[in-house]
């Protein structure tokens, strides 16, 4: 496949923004790179559209593939316990992401239609340490969310869920 | 066209997330065109609609929302719902209507036409499959992984489900049909047609691609191809083969059926290189081995001894190959090459064996190597020097070797007639040899002697040759000796040549010695006193050399006599307490005669002791009766008569009466007028008779010697188990004495009795035998 021809590349968001980018920086997507692999050079000369995601996120996404774009690539399947389990972030990462909580939202869901695994991992991440050693009751507060259990419900969860918790 | 610039208007349009028919409808038409015109490529548009599509359908609100009121509570336990098997099962039903289309089409196609139909939807669907995988990607990512982590069987990825699609709906209606056209055009290629042999090449790409493990997804197995393809294949080409090969062979000699059948596996062989699938060669070859080797095995086999006869090496190097294809193939072959090699070598030995005693043994020597070489070289041109027809090989020397008509008196002939060889090349001027050519002589000796049985007879006879030519230094080279000794030991051990080796060293410490004699004699005899005897001596250990004292008595003459006291006296000084025994009948000299009328240079005669003490006594007298002869030197008859028989007989003595045999009353006087045309006149001439009676005592010495082997095998067996059940022993016994001779089992039984006599041994209960300490 002829991939080394084409090194830059011009992606489009959802509000017609063009943005000009190095090919290795967007194949950090999984879908731009299947894309670009399938379609071969000649198909995208006038520009790839994404059509979920807006300009400003879509910055915000390439900053981070810019910052990422010579990690080894994960493996397809990756689901190794290390990857799973820790919640560390790399101090890097935990910068970028230090955004509204609407921007991390964003970043989150873009990440997901862009097939950009370890992007969506540090979203995940960052949302669980926004959750981890808070209450209900913080965590309702944190995000915003209005508790509409009745109190049986809300004891009968707190039951099921007695093994988990920190002691 | 039309539906390019259709889709160009609708694709855009990424429909209501929550609405399936109108996502679905949408996708359907990204698909369809992906199926239909690929080739034109397709827009960035659609490729990003769809995947689009795809992944806002499985993240839809709506769906989500309802889920979480669906199951209520108990749906915490989940996680959230994920939404795809709308889809899915959408993509499946758009894919068996695709494929149940394209079995319509199918129909009107068939051989080849049919073959390139299905090669060319076969890359169609395949490539359409990548892309709809990728677009499809979110669905596979969410839905179908999560499916399968909770074991759900039968939901693939939306690439495998394409093959699994293909496989259901399309292969098991057309496989057939494809594999026949595919079966005819290996047919016509095998009939010597040119035929477009990447068209195979990709139908088993397709069939083994659709080998899908159901119980794994991720791999992917041969069943698929074996059944549909590869039975097929087989079962077409053993029919192909058995029918040709039976008419060839019905119209062609075997020889040239053989280079068919050759020239046919080759082709097989490249033909799986050029098209087929690498699983096929084992079953292929197999198949093909069958119709071609197996079932015509009878006939070749039949040819074999035919060509045998005939010497056609290339033509059984052909069957050689042939028939080591298949199992069991060779073993005919070389049974009967056995049987051929053991009969050559008896004809051989017939040829030469008109008179067995008087002959040659270097005519009989050459006769076997002949036979042993001619098939050796047979084995190593046309059976690849295969170690099972080595041992054919041996197995037929060993038996024309050991038991032919010369050895019809017993297998000990031929390892006398073998160390007679072996004498005859070793000693001196028989033959001008070259020093390479003894050594490759020597080779030639030890091939036969491998198949010698009886190695103790070439062993006795061997030795008393060579103490004859160490006595007689009649060695033509030392270092031929010794590789010979050595030879021998690589063979059978240490303990089969320790005499040799012994012999050979009492030689050199003799030399050493006589060295030393000869300071003490100038020592003690002053200058003036006359030396008598010019005299080197040889000190023979006894053990070691197989020679035995003289049997009859000598009275040495006094010249002599003094010379071997003065020696004995050296000896006991410097080795007190060894006894040393006379040999005379081995002891020779040479003697000036003097008093020959009208000769200026006076003859030497080479003479043995025996006779030196005979022609000494006429130094006194010109006539000496046979009684004074006998008084004087008290030789017995045996030993006297020919000695002087030699001298009538040369005219050195005359005896009168002349008529009759030396003995008792005759008188012997010296012949003055003896003439002779060599100055050097040997007469230390063995008389036929007593070689004869040498080997008949070697023969003797041989039972004896057996016995005392097998009864000191017996002993030592039984000195290591203590007990023994009998016929374990005896099994024992031929196995530990088989390098020497192939012992008798009655001999063996023979041997135990005499132990159990001596009370080595004791009867146990049960048939056991006990070893008494």
């Amino acid at each position: 496949m002829a991939t080394s021809a084409v090194t830059e590349i011009k992606l489009v968001s959802n509000d017609n923004t063009e943005t000009m980018v190095d090919r290795a920086v967007a194949e950090r997507s999984m879908l731009i790179k299947n894309m670009l692999d399938d379609m071969g050079d000649g198909a995208f000369e006038q520009g790839i559209p994404i059509p979920n995601v807006n300009d400003q996120v879509l910055q915000k996404i390439l900053t981070w593939c810019k910052h990422h774009k010579d990690d080894p690539p994960t493996a397809a399947d990756d689901d190794s316990d290390s990857r799973k389990k820790t919640t560390d972030i790399e101090e890097w990462d935990q910068k970028y992401m230090q955004v509204d909580q609407e921007m991390l939202f964003e970043i989150i869901l873009a990440a997901n239609y862009l097939d950009i695994k370890p992007l969506l991992d540090v979203g995940c991440k960052t949302v669980a340490n926004m959750i981890k050693g808070k209450s209900p009751e913080e965590i309702r507060k944190t995000f915003n969310i209005t508790n509409d259990f009745t109190p049986e419900e809300e004891e009968q969860i707190r039951r099921e869920n007695e093994w988990a918790e920190d002691r | 066209m039309s539906v390019a610039t259709r889709t160009q208007v609708i694709m855009p349009q990424v429909p209501n997330r929550e609405d399936l028919d109108a996502t679905w409808k949408y996708l359907e038409m990204g698909v369809a065109k992906i199926m239909a015109d690929l080739q034109d490529g397709i827009d960035m548009q659609t490729y990003m609609g769809v995947y689009t599509a795809v992944h806002n359908f499985c993240t839809s609100q709506k769906a989500v929302s309802n889920a979480m009121q669906g199951t209520a509570i108990g749906g915490a336990h989940r996680g959230a719902h994920l939404l795809g098997e709308d889809l899915y099962q959408n993509l499946i039903t758009y894919l068996t209507a695709y494929l149940k289309n394209l079995v319509q089409l199918s129909k009107t196609h068939s051989d080849e036409a049919l073959l390139s139909f299905y090669i060319r939807e076969w890359d169609r669907y395949t490539t359409a499959a990548k892309y709809i995988n990728h677009l499809f990607r979110y669905l596979n990512r969410h839905w179908v992984k999560r499916e399968m982590d909770e074991g759900k069987k039968n939901i693939f990825d939306v690439y495998t489900l394409h093959l699994v699609q293909w496989r259901q709906t399309l292969f098991t209606e057309v496989n057939e049909k494809v594999m026949d056209a595919v079966l005819k055009m290996v047919e016509k290629q095998r009939n010597g047609e040119t035929i477009e042999h990447a068209q195979i090449k990709s139908i088993v790409d397709s069939f083994v691609s659709l080998g899908l493990d159901e119980s794994d997804p991720t791999k992917s197995t041969l069943d698929v191809y074996r059944f549909h393809f590869e039975r097929p294949f087989l079962e077409a080409t053993k029919l192909f083969y058995q029918s040709e090969s039976k008419q060839f062979v019905a119209e062609n000699s075997i020889v040239e059926y053989m280079k068919k059948a050759e020239i046919r596996l080759d082709e097989e062989e490249e033909r799986v290189k050029m098209y087929l699938h690498p699983d096929i060669i084992v079953p292929l070859k197999k198949t093909c081995n069958a119709a071609l080797i197996s079932d015509h095995s009878a006939i070749l086999r039949d040819e074999f001894q035919v060509l045998l006869d005939n010497d056609r090496y290339d033509d059984m190097e052909r069957m050689y190959k042939l028939l080591a294809r298949i199992p069991d193939g060779l073993d005919p072959l070389r049974a009967k090459f056995e049987a051929h090699v053991r009969k050559a070598g008896l004809g051989a030995v017939q040829k030469v064996a008109v008179d067995a005693d008087k002959l040659e043994p270097k005519v009989y020597i050459d006769a076997l190597l002949e036979i042993h070489t001619q098939y050796q070289a047979l084995v190593k041109k046309a059976f690849q020097d295969e170690p099972e027809f080595t041992r054919s090989l041996d197995n037929a020397c060993r038996e024309f070797v050991n038991r032919n008509p010369v050895c019809k008196s017993g297998t000990n002939k031929s390892p006398e007639l073998l160390a007679k060889y072996a004498d005859a090349v070793l000693r001196k001027g028989t033959n001008g040899a070259e020093e390479s050519d003894l050594e490759n002589i020597l080779n030639q000796i030890m091939t036969v002697f491998k198949y010698i049985e009886d190695k103790d007879v070439f062993q006795k006879f061997y030795s008393r040759m060579l103490a004859r030519r160490l006595i007689h230094t009649t060695s033509s080279s030392d270092d031929a000796e010794t590789s010979m000794i050595s030879k021998l030991k690589e063979q059978c051990g240490y303990e089969y040549t320790n005499k040799l080796q012994r012999m050979f060293q009492d030689m050199q410490i003799s030399k050493d010695l006589n060295g030393g004699y000869k300071e003490f004699e100038d020592k003690i005899l002053d200058s003036g006193s006359a030396r008598g005897v010019d005299a080197t001596y040889s000190i023979l250990g006894t053990g070691f050399w197989p020679l035995n004292a003289p049997n009859t008595d000598f009275t040495p003459p006094a010249e002599i006599a003094k010379a071997y006291e003065r020696f004995q006296t050296f000896y006991g000084q410097k080795h007190s307490g060894r006894k040393l025994t006379w040999l005379w009948q081995f002891c020779k000299g040479e003697m000036k005669a003097n008093y020959c009328k009208n000769q200026k240079t006076p003859y030497t005669f080479q003479v043995s002791t025996y006779q030196m003490a005979i022609l000494l006594l006429f130094n006194e007298n010109d006539k000496n009766s046979y009684d004074d002869i006998v008084k004087a030197t008290q030789l017995l008859p045996d030993v006297l008569d020919p000695a002087l028989g030699i001298f009538v007989k040369a005219k050195i003595l005359t005896m009168s009466p002349e008529a009759g045999k030396p003995e008792s009353g005759k008188m012997f006087s010296l012949n003055y007028d003896f003439k002779s045309k060599k100055l050097r006149i040997n007469l230390n001439i063995a008389v036929k008779s007593e070689q004869k009676q040498e080997v008949e005592d070697t023969h003797k010495t041989i039972e004896e010697d057996r016995k005392l082997l097998m009864q000191s095998a017996i002993v030592r067996i039984m000195k290591a188990r203590k007990k023994m059940k009998h016929t374990q022993l005896v099994s024992e016994c031929i196995n530990q004495i088989r390098t020497r001779f192939v012992p008798k089992i009655p001999d063996i039984k023979k041997c135990i009795d005499i132990l159990l006599e001596k009370e080595y041994l004791e009867r146990l209960e049960d048939d056991e035998l006990g070893y008494l300490a």
